[in-house]
């Protein structure tokens, strides 16, 4: 089935009987598995900018060694 | 593409930090790679890292723990559509075993997340679960 961020309620609904999850787990596994690899991606992506930790230089700011 | 980069592709609500590549390169020859990237602009950080000029960290891999060999994985990979490229991606399961057999403390850590969104494809029917090829092989 090809789904999008936009389809994640749909693949939340199938997720209702998967077990081991709570609401919050399912909501975002639902919103991971139904988006494109680009919107996956852009997620991802979106989360290092919003910590400041995109670039090998910014990490390196903030104490990582790489 | 491997590792967590190919995991997040695949659904996977996980952050990296680097772009696994896995190249069919012997590794003496990792300065035809060197070359490469320098050539667009990137800085080397290591043998096979390096970091891109958008500040984005790219590792080759000149083998994977616990897989076949490049050509066989490479027959089984899943293909994507990446920010308008066609590109090959080792599957979730095969991600999976490869962290389980290379049993670093990082790579076991990610092994229940990894089975989680397994499952998951597998519940909800999305694309990342069964292999593409495979399907095309039932057809």
């Amino acid at each position: 089935m090809k789904t999008s961020l936009k389809d994640w309620r749909q693949v939340h609904r199938k997720l209702k009987k998967m077990r081991g999850l709570s609401e919050e787990e399912r909501i975002q596994l639902a919103r991971s598995l139904a988006a494109t690899p680009d919107e996956r991606w852009q997620m991802h992506e979106n989360f290092l900018h919003s910590h400041g930790l995109f670039s090998h230089w910014e990490r390196k700011a903030y104490g990582f060694k790489w | 593409m491997v590792g967590m980069s190919g995991a997040i592709l695949q659904g996977v609500p996980a952050t990296t930090t680097d772009t696994d590549i896995w190249v069919d390169l012997p590794e003496r020859q990792y300065v035809r790679l060197l070359n490469l990237v320098v050539k667009q602009g990137g800085t080397p950080m290591a043998r096979t890292m390096y970091a891109l000029s958008d500040g984005s960290l790219v590792n080759f891999i000149f083998s994977m723990t616990g897989l076949k060999k490049f050509a066989e994985e490479y027959a089984q990979s899943r293909e994507l559509l990446w920010n308008g490229f066609k590109i090959r991606v080792l599957p979730l399961e095969r991600i999976y075993k490869s962290k389980h057999d290379s049993a670093r403390e990082k790579d076991i850590a990610h092994l229940p997340l990894l089975m989680r969104v397994i499952r998951g494809h597998r519940f909800a029917g999305t694309t990342g679960g069964p292999r593409k090829t495979q399907q095309r092989k039932t057809k």
